[in-house]
């Protein structure tokens, strides 16, 4: 089993750090080979709405930069993982600008009727499990609640189970790995 | 009143977002307002673009972001922009709270799809110390492409909705219910707009001289 972590935390964010650490644990307990990309690392440009990835090079987008080997290893896992500072109910701009690259071209532009609501239909025949892993300095059951929405909608998008928690103020990798664990075991992610 | 019209896609100019905005602007305009209107995408690619974007935010008492959906939240620089502002207004003593509304538009039939980024956006103002005021949101944004003359029946509900909003946010409140709704209002059937749609991804294909169909897998899996 293959995972990803997409880290979408800024230099510092000692809250995601932890949650991340305790993501990984458990991943790797349940035997994951894991694939953490910092993505404040890596050059990833803003999606240009260009359609150039639909259009122009049907499933790769016409910029060369490291969104592409980001692609490359989301299609290769099983499961991913989003992990970001909870920002008013969404993701860091770090995880925001990765993600905008790597769905579109994953994606095949034409439409299907998927619960009841129109989606693009999908280009491949796998997608990894979403698991949305927010952090949060103090509880924020509004944030929460939309966060969680959120990465359920992005499950839609791929068709694929879709879980999230936010761990807020969680500053032990302990329990965050605790965390961690109940989330993979809703998502379907086998010991 | 000063009121400031963001405009979050990244295609600018030529954006169904920048129709949107600039439509809702012309409206604050006729009823009295001073509105600026800016580009989020390449004010963010200086310091000086940031700062200057930064700027008319804190000089405005009405801000609003018209934006198209990117998997079902906002396009990351305006991501960005929210992070920005929310650390400047943390870090002083602000001394209004500006009003924001949102204009959302989605490439899907369905206009609730936007619903997550509306939340986003709302959640930004509470978060903030600014005054939420409202949003519209709508479906089959693909359709604006071409303009409003060329929507079925000339897009009378959106330039209606449009106008009811920047008329009431002219004169402080908040985006009428009636006014989202129409918006909201699906400008053909579902079937339609599907249909039509799949087909323009077609011709665009052969019109960029694409080499692979819609369907290539590059990645092997």
């Amino acid at each position: 089993m293959k995972a990803l972590v997409l880290d979408g935390s800024r230099e510092g964010d000692a809250l995601t750090t932890v949650a991340v650490l305790g993501v990984r644990a458990a991943l790797e307990g349940r035997g994951a080979v894991v694939e953490h990309a910092i993505l404040r690392k890596l050059s990833v440009a803003p999606c240009t709405g260009c359609f150039g990835c639909w259009t122009r090079t049907p499933g790769e987008c016409v910029f060369g930069d490291d969104a592409r080997d980001v692609v490359r290893s989301y299609l290769d896992s099983d499961v991913v993982v989003y992990a970001t500072p909870v920002t008013f109910g969404g993701y860091s701009s770090l995880l925001k600008a990765t993600l905008d690259r790597i769905i579109l071209p994953v994606l095949d532009p034409r439409f299907t009727v998927v619960g009841g609501e129109v989606h693009h239909r999908l280009r491949y025949r796998r997608y990894p499990k979403t698991v949305g892993l927010g952090t949060l300095p103090t509880p924020d059951p509004e944030a929460e609640r939309l966060f969680a929405a959120l990465v359920s909608r992005n499950g839609l998008n791929v068709q694929q189970a879709a879980e999230a928690v936010v761990l807020a103020g969680v500053t032990d990798p302990a329990s965050a790995k605790m965390f961690a664990e109940r989330l993979l075991d809703r998502v379907g992610v086998p010991r | 009143m000063n009121a400031l019209v963001l405009v979050g896609s990244p295609k600018g100019r030529n954006s169904s977002s920048f129709l949107l905005g600039s439509k809702l602007a012309e409206g604050l305009r006729n009823h009295g307002a001073a509105v600026r209107e800016e580009l989020a995408h390449p004010a963010l690619r200086t310091e000086d673009g940031t700062r200057r974007l930064l700027d008319a935010v804190d000089a405005s008492d009405l801000v609003v972001l018209s934006f198209p959906l990117y998997v079902d939240s906002l396009p990351s620089p305006l991501t960005l922009l929210l992070e920005l502002v929310a650390g400047r207004r943390a870090g002083a003593a602000m001394a209004g709270s500006p009003r924001l509304a949102a204009i959302v538009q989605c490439g899907f039939p369905e206009a609730h799809q936007c619903d997550t980024a509306v939340g986003i956006c709302r959640l930004f103002a509470g978060r903030t110390g600014m005054r939420w005021a409202g949003a519209l949101a709508m479906g089959m944004g693909g359709s604006l492409e071409r303009g409003f003359r060329k929507l079925p029946g000339g897009g009378r509900n959106i330039l209606r909705a449009l106008d009811m909003a920047s008329e009431t946010l002219a004169g402080g409140g908040d985006i009428p219910g009636e006014a989202a709704t129409l918006f909201a209002t699906p400008l053909m059937p579902r079937w339609m707009y599907t249909l039509f749609g799949n087909l323009g991804w077609r011709v665009q294909l052969r019109r960029n001289r694409a080499r692979k169909p819609l369907a290539h897998r590059p990645h092997s899996q």
